[in-house]
């Protein structure tokens, strides 16, 4: 190493010190030179924003998804809604525009979507040695996996917000505090399915199982939570089977919360059970990244 | 091999006991099966052995990614198991398969390193600056890595391992698939780290990266360690030296031929009779030629051909070999590594 650095300068002196001391000396020296300039490490929410701008980079590198982020959900409000307004005042429909019951559906389901691919590129990383490497540094699992959280948030919030302004244009009824509200829940939802999806990548670790589990749970998840059309359309079984997936509460607090209703028991459930799903999902997620790999 | 000076030296790993075993569908895999090492402070010491004999798995234990079933491993001055995270902080680690993120630039690549160690944003750059020229990298630091060729990538995933100038340096086969050129540069890179006072640790399933590199051997096969030393002492101990003679006699006069020259030869104290424990026979004849166990190459292999004119016997051809590590695995485990499916 060229001892430009003070640092280099420090170890080039290490074998001299050692000879000039006693063993036992030596390794305090020793100890004290291998924590030079980190002895008290790099603080939590400094490696967590380390990570969240790797993997915001990661994304911005590939346009082709952005692209795609934000014209699958738009695709949805252009090409759904006519077969929707077909259905709208008729029997259990719920009233008000169609985009009022529509526009936060299609938000669930792009909060779905920006957390559950996620466990793709951790399996990715794992097959490059990227986990690998990272794990050997003293840097906090829970903050690598924030980093993706975080990112994927992000990735949940700018689609969004499109969709809320094309919607608006279209006939949906903005409530701007509303709107904050169900964003920062479905926020939280991006985090439970982003954690999850990592947490499922590093235990199942090939990307053939992952896609086997993600959609073979994706379709029971979204159509009973009820995002597409509302379950209130369905036979009582459905309804009932929909009270027992934690992301329909996430769905009525958000139809609540996008007309403006903020202070509704459903938020209130919504809110927990998602705060309950995230606490959980990001536990699972730090686990795995500790014991990743054997 | 230039022994690590000092008269001094602290350890820079410890182990003893070491054992790990794996669930492989119903059966259980014993990969280390008792392992002990003391690596001293800045030696480059390497890890010997075939696919599968459990160095990957050893390296694995004593970077804190896998934890150990029994044993104890202490790296760097801090247990293995009781302090993981002193342990991180203080060693690098280059896997097999390198872990440079491939959509990233290598600059972008050290500087997280760095920051993740805790160097400030500044020192970060500046260290990434630095490792960059040292590995000739300065020109592709802010391409993405992907666009790399293989030995770009191994300079960048060495200089990721070094950035925080860790005590320890662990390398899990740093050479495989690298061309010669790329090999002799990344050997020079860590004699020079070794230099600067780090201890480097490398597994290798090559004979001559381990000759050459490491100040220090240890064979693995099967999960244990089978022979421990310096290439040199491994060598002599192992193997002794030997001659190998090609005369123009007929095939069937060969072994009386050898065993006379052996017991000649042992008369002049220039081989052992009996042969030191472990050594090859004094004499053995394939087709064509004799292979004599000898003390020293250069005055049993004049003696020999003066044997031979005096007997009027022409040679058609001598070597005199200095026995390799594959003898030495040979010797121990009787089989060589070639044997057991890897190229050396």
């Amino acid at each position: 190493m060229s001892g430009t650095s003070e640092r280099s300068g420090a170890v080039a002196a290490g074998p001299a010190r050692s000879e000039a001391a006693r063993p036992g000396e030596a390794r305090q020296g020793a100890t004290a030179r291998g924590d030079l300039g980190q002895a008290g490490g790099t603080p939590f929410a400094v490696q967590a924003g380390l990570f969240f701008r790797r993997k915001m980079l990661e994304s911005l590198r590939q346009p082709a998804w952005i692209v795609m982020g934000l014209t699958t959900p738009l695709l949805y409000l252009a090409l759904f809604t006519p077969l929707l307004n077909a259905l709208a005042g008729g029997p259990g429909f719920p009233k008000g525009h169609v985009l009022d019951v529509f526009v936060p559906g299609i938000l669930v389901l792009i909060a779905f979507g920006a957390g559950m691919g996620a466990g793709w590129t951790v399996i990715w990383e794992l097959d490059t040695g990227v986990i690998e490497r990272l794990r050997v540094t003293p840097a906090s699992r829970l903050a690598l996996l924030l980093g993706t959280v975080i990112r994927d948030i992000v990735m949940f919030l700018v689609p969004g917000v499109v969709v809320i302004a094309v919607g608006s244009v279209a006939g949906f009824h903005a409530h701007p505090a509303g709107l904050v509200v169900l964003l920062a829940l479905l926020s939280l939802l991006t985090a439970a399915c982003s954690a999850t999806s990592s947490a499922l990548g590093l235990a199942l670790r090939q990307i053939g199982s992952l896609a086997a589990v993600v959609t073979g749970a994706q379709l029971p998840l979204t159509l009973l939570a009820g995002i597409l059309l509302p379950l209130s359309l369905g036979p009582a079984w459905l309804r009932v089977l929909g009270h027992l997936n934690p992301m329909y509460y996430a769905v009525q607090a958000a139809r609540d919360l996008a007309a403006g209703t903020i202070a509704a028991a459903a938020v209130g459930v919504g809110f927990l059970i998602t705060g309950a799903a995230a606490a959980l999902a990001l536990w699972w997620g730090t686990r795995a990244y500790q014991r990743a790999m054997a | 091999m230039d022994a690590p000076p000092g008269p001094i030296r602290d350890t820079a790993v410890t182990v003893s006991g070491l054992r790990k075993s794996f669930r492989v569908k119903d059966k259980t895999v014993a990969a280390v099966t008792g392992i002990d090492l003391v690596v001293a402070e800045g030696e480059i010491f390497g890890l010997l052995g075939p696919n599968g004999a459990g160095k990957t798995t050893t390296l694995r234990i004593l970077t804190t990614l896998l934890p150990a079933d029994d044993g104890q491993a202490t790296v760097a001055g801090a247990d293995v198991r009781r302090a993981p995270r002193l342990v991180r902080r203080r060693i690098g680690y280059v896997g097999q398969l390198g872990g440079a993120d491939p959509s990233a630039t290598g600059r972008e690549n050290l500087l997280l390193a760095g920051r993740l160690y805790g160097l400030s944003a500044s020192a970060a750059r500046q260290r990434a600056t630095e490792l960059l020229a040292v590995f000739d990298l300065a020109a592709l630091a802010d391409r993405a890595v992907r666009t790399y060729s293989g030995g770009q990538k191994r300079r960048l995933e060495v200089a990721l391992g070094i950035m925080h100038q860790p005590r320890v340096l662990f390398l899990d086969e740093p050479t495989t698939g690298l061309d010669p050129q790329n090999r002799a540069n990344l050997w020079d890179q860590l004699r020079r780290l070794r230099a600067g006072g780090a201890t480097i640790v490398v597994t290798t399933h090559y004979l001559d990266e381990a000759d050459q590199l490491c100040d220090r051997v240890a064979i693995v096969d099967q999960g244990k360690v089978i022979a421990l030393g310096t290439p040199d002492e491994l060598k002599d101990r192992y193997s002794g030296n030997a001659i190998t003679l090609t005369p123009s006699v007929p095939a069937t006069d060969l072994p009386a031929l050898a065993s006379d020259l052996a017991a000649e030869l042992a008369a002049r104290a220039l081989a052992d009779a009996a042969g030191p424990a472990g050594a090859p026979e004094p004499a053995t004849v394939t087709d064509t030629t004799i292979r004599l166990a000898v003390t020293d190459t250069t005055r049993a292999m004049s003696a020999a051909c003066g044997l031979l004119a005096a007997r009027g016997i022409e040679v058609a051809g001598v070597s005199m070999a200095r026995p390799t590590l594959d003898d030495v695995f040979l010797n121990e485990t009787g089989k060589t590594l070639r044997d057991t499916g890897v190229a050396a």
